[in-house]
């Protein structure tokens, strides 16, 4: 028994694609390369998303330069925090559709902070944050506890978080403190306004919720409150808990992405129409980064490479010079082709791990 | 979330004296009832577990089997009635608190997700943590669970992949070994579970289960369909018949012509229950309560 074990169970296999069966010894590097290449969960979308960069720098001569990587940060480094909280509530098959609002939100409340109460801008941002947390934290409350579908908890949220929004800011725009048009200061800097700066909140944002998700307890159970959650239950975990943590994670990215904005822009402006834009996005990067609607799957890195594709898509179809009026119908179009290419990549994937 | 850390301790660490096995009482219930709404899952239930014991329950389909061990184990709470742990007044408020008591459970529907590999759902709540990081133990848990199945004797290829792609027999066996090598709980509660085995692999589950009964000071009771696997495995035998207890004998004093006559007898009644009632015009069958 123990001979056989030896051949069959794959001794600690390192990489973060679990390589099944170890399929074959005999197999070359390149085709060995590919298969573990294709057995990643983020596989297909990675595929898709350099095909489009290829398609952009071979008909467009001002893609590939560093002006035009700038230009793009701003296009998916937000959506990729979106869409990495988005994904630990997609994985428990919830939804969360206040995330804009929430963004929305964020920077008048730091906005109130500062000028009315007269926090020092850090503490502001702080007391900001938990003010979000606690959005999340009713949401989960709803969702966990009450038992109302998320779908509608989080959209009930969405209206009345925009709604408050333009009541505590009669529908006027302001400027945000501790920022200024002519000169960035540090604060700025750091908090959305560097040009690095959201790309590198990204970054780690990222990283360490794709660790949390597959190498913490937190994780692990939220894969199993939306896989299975009567087992869950059954096991013990604390599935109200887990719900309610999840919730309180993606509204707190949200409202830092609003902070960052509005840091970045220099202003908070109460539009309700470019909020719910911005949620979709969000959504979109995690579902096109191969986080199932329903529930039980799917990874946090997934949703940067959405958000990428999403950006390179937006920016690219751009700077090729396409009208204005096209712009949404070439997106739309070119999300479904990308999305067709992804089936058939994942596919490929499928039968690589069967092999 | 109260996160119990599992302890490193392998199976079978403190061996058990293994001639007079069956000691005083561990546990006992008292008069539980529980309903869901309009349907009475367990109408006055009472029973005990020795030290030691393995104690068979049979009984039809919505008696009530299922709702009991789920609320001996804390997942669902009586309506009325009390139960004792030790000598103990015992009232779990969650699954863990009962694990914490030391008593474990395998599931009917054995509390698998389909989409954590084999270790993470041998492991599912009873993770080993790189203290005082919040880093699950992966190497550590896999050998573990390695050393499981080879105890049992169960083939499980491949610990790495997501669970959904083993057979409903390796499903069955992960979810039993988690129970019985997760942690060090002395009082297991086992759900049907042979339900998806074949003639071997359930042979070695209940191999496992006699082992158990040698090595460990372990009470166990189980629910099971087949006649010949309870007189094989367990020491007494409860029938339970409309959320009571119809019978309670010890193995050697019964038979398989024994329970099948009372099951009999009770197919014969309530299929004339149910004739006279639909005379009435009134038919009502409760639905499985329990899931």
């Amino acid at each position: 028994m123990a001979a056989t074990d030896e051949t069959t169970v794959p001794a600690g296999s390192g990489g973060p694609g679990p390589a099944p069966r170890a399929p074959g010894a005999r197999m070359g590097f390149p085709r060995r390369a590919l298969m573990g290449f294709l057995t990643l969960r983020e596989g297909s979308v990675i595929v898709v998303t350099l095909v489009t960069i290829i398609y952009f720098v071979a008909t467009t001569p001002h893609f590939a330069t560093t002006d035009n990587f700038k230009n793009l940060l701003p296009y998916f480094a937000p959506f990729a925090i979106l869409g990495a909280g988005e994904v630990f509530v997609m994985i428990n098959g919830e939804i969360d559709l206040s995330i804009g609002a929430v963004y929305l939100f964020a920077p008048f409340i730091f906005e109130k902070l500062v000028t009315d109460a007269g926090f020092a801008l850090v503490p502001a941002m702080i007391g900001t944050l938990i003010v979000c947390m606690l959005v999340g934290a009713i949401n989960g409350f709803f969702v966990a506890v009450v038992g109302i579908t998320s779908f509608v908890v989080t959209l009930g949220m969405l209206f009345g978080l925009e709604g408050l929004t333009l009541v505590i800011s009669h529908a006027q725009q302001v400027s945000m403190p501790g920022t200024s048009v002519t000169h960035v200061n540090t604060f700025a800097q750091i908090f959305g306004a560097g040009t690095y700066s959201q790309l590198i909140w990204a970054l780690v944002i990222v990283a360490v919720l794709q660790v949390a998700l597959t190498l913490t307890r937190w994780g692990i159970y939220t894969v199993s409150v939306g896989g299975n959650r009567l087992g869950a239950a059954e096991a013990g975990i604390n599935v109200p808990w887990n719900l309610i943590r999840n919730f309180v994670l993606c509204a707190t990215l949200a409202g830092l992405v609003g902070l960052f904005e509005a840091v970045r822009t220099t202003t908070a402006t109460p539009d309700p129409a470019g909020a719910n834009e911005v949620l979709f996005e969000g959504i979109s990067a995690a579902v096109i980064g191969g986080t199932l609607l329903s529930g039980g799957s799917g990874t946090v890195t997934g949703a940067l490479i959405g958000a990428i594709f999403l950006g390179v898509l937006n920016d690219g179809l751009i700077i090729k010079g396409v009208n204005a009026n096209y712009l949404f119908l070439y997106t739309g179009i070119a999300i479904l082709i990308a999305m067709t290419m992804n089936v058939f990549v994942q596919k490929a994937r499928r039968g690589a791990m069967r092999a | 979330m109260p996160d119990d850390v599992a302890e490193e301790k392998g199976p079978g660490a403190e061996p058990a004296a293994g001639a007079a096995r069956i000691g005083e009482e561990v546990l006992r219930v008292e008069h539980i009832a529980k309903s869901f709404g309009p349907i009475t899952a367990l109408r006055d239930l009472s029973l005990h577990l020795n030290k030691g014991e393995v104690l068979g329950l049979l009984g039809d389909n919505g008696s009530g089997k299922t709702t009991l061990i789920k609320t001996i184990c804390g997942f669902h709470k009586q309506d009325s009635g009390r139960m004792f742990l030790r000598d103990e007044p015992y009232a779990p408020k969650s699954v863990d608190d009962a694990r914490s008591h030391g008593i474990d459970t395998v599931y009917q529907d054995l509390a698998l997700v389909d989409e954590l590999n084999v270790t993470q759902n041998m492991f599912l709540h009873r993770e080993r943590l790189r203290t005082p990081f919040p880093f699950v133990k992966t190497g550590s848990m896999r050998r573990a669970a390695r050393k499981a199945f080879e105890d049992i004797g169960i083939d499980i290829p491949a610990l790495d992949v997501p669970i959904a792609r083993m057979s409903g027999g390796q499903r069955q066996a992960v979810a039993v070994a988690r129970t019985i090598y997760g942690g060090e709980s002395d009082i297991l509660l086992l759900d049907e579970p042979l339900a998806a085995m074949g003639a071997k692999e359930g042979g070695l589950i209940l191999d496992l289960i006699d082992r158990l009964k040698q090595e460990r000071e372990v009470s166990i009771i189980m629910i099971l369909h087949n006649y010949v696997h309870v007189l094989a495995t367990c020491d007494r035998v409860n029938l339970l018949q409309e959320g009571a207890i119809a019978l309670d004998k010890p193995t050697a004093e019964t038979s398989v012509e024994e329970l099948t006559q009372i099951v009999v007898e009770e197919y014969r009644r309530a299929r004339e229950e149910a004739r006279e009632a639909e005379a009435a015009g009134a038919v009502s069958r409760g639905a499985e309560a329990g899931r």
